[in-house]
């Protein structure tokens, strides 16, 4: 019985050990490991959320429109999602904030090459306000109307965001 | 001195004792991943056999090989960590192979071979001469591999993927490389070509006594 008991208080003692030095050790290293995963997306990420501390979370959908998904430490969300628009060669790539309860904050365009002056208006600043920001979790974007297209490309890719804010929230 | 000869040479833990062979043939396809590995595959080696020999003592003879995993593994999970935040690139090329230390058979078998049954300092003398033994395996084994598939070998800095330090070859005739000695048929051919060559170098030492 004794034999017994010390058996698994020494392996207890090891394992807590070992649990608190793997703790320790990993409380150093995540926030750098963090930081290797998000550099390279890092100066787009804060013109949404200048204090951000972000965090990219694993997230694939069906058609490949949603690439990236950042958590941003209590204070919502940032997807970047593509998609193809009017120009069928360079699809359009956009950052989109949401809150915590899934209300857009802002959208910014990164990649786009569509008709100027047409579809081009989509990413004029006050349209994007009149357009996207505001609208919460369960409403759609609005569209130009005579820049189908665009505003359609904009509106998938919205909706995929929010899509994708019910899933990871 | 002799101790050294022996790991490299006479018990050579990869192409004397075959321990360890997985990740060896996996890893030996280029010298940095050679040389990441056999730096990580030493520390690991000297640090379990001095903390196993520490508590050789105190450690109740029924669950030694749990003891012994659970030393084992908190070491490789705390350089794998270490590792994936300083130098990403490193760890990129490793893989999975970082996490198969744990049951690298090199290890264990001298945890239970050695460190159990002496004392700190020889342990850990043990331990280092093993890994420098694992080490130049990995290096010749990665450099003649290398060497076949792209007609030159090239050492880039680790903690700067984009910096080469040395590049001994003829970078003009890579287009003429082997690439047979990329996959793991051709490892397992160089290996088999080494052991052999181990094996008649330690039978001759052998006919000269």
């Amino acid at each position: 019985m004794k034999k017994y008991f010390r058996i698994v208080v020494f392996l207890a003692i090891i394992s807590c050990l070992s649990g608190a030095i793997l703790g320790f050790v990993n409380s150093i290293t995540e926030p750098i490991i963090n930081d290797n995963a998000i550099a390279l997306e890092k100066k787009n990420l804060v013109l949404l959320f200048p204090d951000g501390e972000f965090k990219p979370i694993d997230y694939k959908d069906d058609e490949g429109i949603v690439l990236e998904v950042y958590k941003v430490n209590k204070k919502g969300y940032v997807f970047k999602t593509t998609c193809k628009g009017y120009n069928s060669s360079t699809p359009i790539v956009i950052l989109i904030g949401m809150d915590t309860e899934g209300t857009i904050i802002n959208v910014i365009p990164l990649e786009q090459q569509e008709t100027n002056n047409i579809g081009s208006k989509c990413f004029e600043e006050e349209n994007i306000k009149k357009l996207y920001v505001g609208k919460t979790i369960d409403q759609n974007a609005d569209a130009i109307s005579g820049a189908t297209f665009t505003s359609n490309a904009m509106k998938m890719m919205i909706a995929k965001a929010q899509e994708a804010f019910r899933k990871v929230k | 001195m002799k101790d050294l000869y022996k790991g490299l040479i006479k018990e050579n833990p990869v192409f004397c004792l075959y321990l360890g062979l997985c990740s060896t043939l996996a890893l030996s396809t280029s010298i940095n991943n050679a040389l990441g590995m056999g730096i990580c595959v030493t520390i690991v080696l000297i640090l379990s056999n001095a903390i196993i020999s520490l508590i050789r003592d105190i450690t109740p003879d029924e669950i030694r090989i749990p003891v012994y995993i659970v030393v084992i593994s908190t070491l490789v999970s705390v350089i794998e960590l270490l590792i994936h935040a300083y130098v990403p690139s490193l760890f990129d090329a490793l893989g999975a192979f970082l996490s198969l230390i744990v049951v690298n058979c090199i290890i264990l078998g001298r945890a239970e071979a050695f460190a159990k049954k002496n004392k700190v300092i020889p342990s850990i003398l043990d331990g280092l001469v093993m890994g420098l033994g694992y080490s130049f395996a990995l290096l010749i084994l990665s450099s003649v591999r290398e060497f076949l598939s792209t007609a030159c070998i090239t050492l880039y800095n680790p903690f700067d993927i984009t910096q080469v330090i040395f590049q001994i070859g003829f970078p003009s005739l890579s287009k003429y490389g082997i690439s047979l000695f990329s996959s793991s048929t051709g490892a397992f051919l160089t290996f088999a070509c080494f052991a052999a060559f181990f094996a008649r170098i330690n039978a001759s030492k052998e006919d000269d006594k």
